[in-house]
């Protein structure tokens, strides 16, 4: 791959605009996070006081810099960026990170302040994300330029695209804290001065790294482009949007009926929908969905089945499959006949599994990995939800046949969750997903991830 | 583009129109190929009574002009007139409410039957450009507001998508004994006017409510074409 993107992406060298010795700086913070995540390009330093930063020699102005530096990450406060823009360009850096807030976010003279910046962009023929942004992140490159404290950023196939200043911060500390699945490309839009959602989406579309593309977004600012760009990369790899503000979106004057109805957000609802990008809305799905397309492959469709040792969660669970577009198909004689002979004769197997029987009578494993191995081996099942009880005075089993599961089936996903005691599930999950199976905490939360997903699937390869 | 379709909005554009009347909005759909009722444009009792027997009983009376947008709430349609007496009371009533002050035509349509309604429409939306619109019409239309979006160009899989996408998308089907809609002929419906939305920058706003379900066939027996800037 080519293009200004890589200088993005995959930089061979960076500097740091507004390097800072003072520990907790952003100039510091990014200095260290760049380190901490193995970057081997060359990295320069730019600070008017000139000495040595994290053991590394100073330039006391950007002028001082070689020519030919990829990106340049810049510290310092909104007023200095359109001088440093400009500066920078005149260096020929051609990709820049703007981390400071206090442009159009904040009030009058920041609006002013942005659209300064937005002629030093234009003037000097460089790109820029940001401003007001944690910044990117690109582990194919062990690269980030965020300032906030990240450490090793783990790899994985999964690429976001934001428009929050949380997410190369605080949304990645969450995700590196309490999931256990990796990132590709991450971007914090900011301001969205410069470079937007298109255009990122677009090259992510073509990124053989990245699998799949989630997106938290409150505007979209080329939509044209955007659907016309959703259109064709919805075809290849998921596309999943969190929009944010649907609901302010009004309608122009209208005379007719038609031009009233389109209030509500209902043309962008439409112009997704058509483009293929699969909606959700709840900001935790961002990390729920994500974690299962980072483990286990697309459903083929909505054809769910579960195993729950609980009369409850059958009945529940099968309401609420329906109430979110899921079905709960009748499973084939010959899986229903499996899971019979482990069942004790007076409970009817069928979809829903009630497993409370077989656990009871051939052990915990042996009956719950046998009847995921026969549902997930069933032409009638796209998917399959592992409902599991722990408490201590139950026993708590090994979880490996869940493992060997997962390798077996790799065509069609399943994922756990739980009901009891907090403890067991909290060490279950943490057994289990670094091993490629997502446990959900919640017991709806597996449900709402395949609804999602088989939504995906109907664009994918049309 | 089609040049009659552009004479006829060229023609209200130069007379200052900001609409096209009922008559001019049906004919421009019909040269896109949206099914619309058969109709004649008379200005005397004399040819209303003419058009009527070659339409053939039971007739629709509407006053048509760019000026009424509103006929409905004015009490300017008479449905169901079963004869030229029926016919001639009607004209009368009508010529009666529009006022003195009236100088636009009549419009005389066939009676078009069916139980269900559904509406098309387009707007140019700020963001996405042309976008057209398929959902429940008639006076369903805003209490139930369930419509179904899609950017133009519309493809005939985005128009079949309109008409699965609505929550009471049930009522094409086969339901209480009433035949399935044909969805060919409402995606090509559908389909059309995106097709007029890309030809005509002019034209901001498109309603065609309602469409009749006649048989299985819809057909359009209201429209109304906005033009904008």
């Amino acid at each position: 791959m080519t293009g200004i993107m890589e200088n993005f992406f995959a930089p061979k060298s960076v500097a740091v605009i507004g390097a800072s010795a003072t520990t907790g700086k952003p100039g510091n913070v990014v200095i260290k996070n760049i380190r901490d995540n193995g970057f081997k390009g060359k990295l320069y330093l730019v600070n008017p006081r000139g000495g040595r930063i994290e053991g590394l020699a100073v330039c006391t102005s950007i002028d001082e810099l070689p020519h030919g530096i990829d990106q340049a990450i810049v510290t310092l406060p909104a007023v200095a960026a359109p001088d440093t823009v400009r500066a920078l360009g005149a260096r020929g850096i051609p990709a820049i990170v703007l981390a400071a807030s206090g442009f159009a976010e904040v009030d009058q003279m920041g609006e002013a302040l942005q659209a300064e910046l937005g002629a030093a962009i234009r003037e000097s023929g460089v790109r820029v994300i940001g401003p007001n942004t944690t910044g990117h992140v690109s582990t194919p490159a062990n690269f980030t330029s965020s300032f906030f404290p990240l450490g090793k950023v783990p790899g994985g196939h999964i690429s976001y695209i934001t428009q929050t200043g949380n997410f190369c911060g605080i949304s990645l500390r969450h995700i590196m804290s309490a999931e256990n699945f990796g990132v590709c490309r991450v971007v914090g839009l900011g301001n969205k001065v410069d470079v937007e959602e298109s255009e990122l989406l677009d090259y992510l579309g073509d990124d053989p790294e990245t699998h799949a593309i989630l997106l938290y977004l409150e505007s979209i600012k080329y939509p044209k482009r955007f659907h016309r760009v959703a259109s064709r990369v919805t075809k290849k790899k998921p596309v999943i949007l969190l929009k944010g503000g649907a609901s302010d979106e009004g309608a122009a004057a209208a005379q007719a009926h038609t031009g009233s109805l389109a209030a509500n957000g209902r043309v962008v609802d439409g112009a997704m929908e058509q483009a293929g990008v699969t909606r959700i809305y709840k900001y935790s799905q961002l990390f729920h969905v994500a974690k299962a397309l980072a483990a286990m492959p697309v459903p083929a469709g909505n054809r769910v089945s579960f195993l729950s040792p609980s009369g409850a969660f059958t009945v529940c669970m099968t309401d609420y499959c329906r109430a979110i577009g899921l079905e709960v198909p009748q499973l084939e004689e010959i899986t229903r006949k499996r899971l019979q002979k482990f069942a004790p004769p007076f409970i009817r197997m069928r979809n829903p599994v009630d497993i409370f029987g077989s656990a009871g009578l051939v052990g915990y494993e042996k009956a719950y990995g046998d009847a995921l191995d026969a549902v997930l081996s069933d032409r009638n099942i796209d998917a399959a939800v592992v409902i599991m009880m722990l408490t201590t005075e139950s026993g708590i089993p090994g979880y490996d046949f869940l493992v060997k599961l997962a390798r077996k089936h790799r065509g069609k996903p399943f994922y756990v969750t739980f009901m009891g005691q907090h403890e067991h599930n909290v060490a279950a999950k943490a057994y289990l997903e670094p091993r490629g199976v997502p446990c959900y905490m919640q017991v709806e939360e597996p449900f709402e991830v395949l609804s999602v997903l088989s939504r995906c699937r109907r664009s994918l390869g049309r | 583009m089609n040049t009659r379709a552009a004479r006829i909005i060229q023609a209200a554009r130069a007379a200052g129109q900001t609409t096209l009347s009922e008559y001019d909005s049906k004919r421009v759909l019909k040269l896109y190929g949206v099914p619309t009722s058969k109709e004649v444009l008379v200005t005397s009792q004399t040819a209303a009574r003419t058009a009527a027997s070659k339409i053939g009983y039971p007739v629709v009376l509407k006053a048509c002009s760019a000026d009424v947008t509103h006929k409905t709430e004015l009490g300017l349609v008479a449905v169901g007139l079963g004869t030229g007496k029926e016919l001639m009371e009607a004209f009368r009533l009508i010529r009666k409410r529009a006022g003195p002050d009236y100088d636009g035509a009549w419009l005389v349509q066939e009676m078009v039957s069916g139980q269900r309604e559904v509406m098309i429409g387009m707007v140019r939306d700020a963001q996405f450009g042309p976008s057209v619109m398929f959902g429940l019409g008639g006076i369903f239309t805003e209490i139930l507001q369930d419509v179904s979006f899609r950017v133009a160009p519309v493809r005939k899989r985005d128009a079949l998508d309109m008409m699965a996408a609505i929550r009471a998308h049930r009522i094409l089907d086969g339901v209480r004994g009433m035949k399935p809609v044909d969805r060919h002929v409402m995606a090509q419906a559908i389909m059309a006017l995106g097709r007029i939305g890309l030809d005509f920058p002019e034209i901001s706003e498109i309603d065609v409510n309602p469409m009749i379900i006649r048989g299985s066939r819809p057909v359009a027996v209201d429209g109304l074409i906005v033009l904008g800037e």
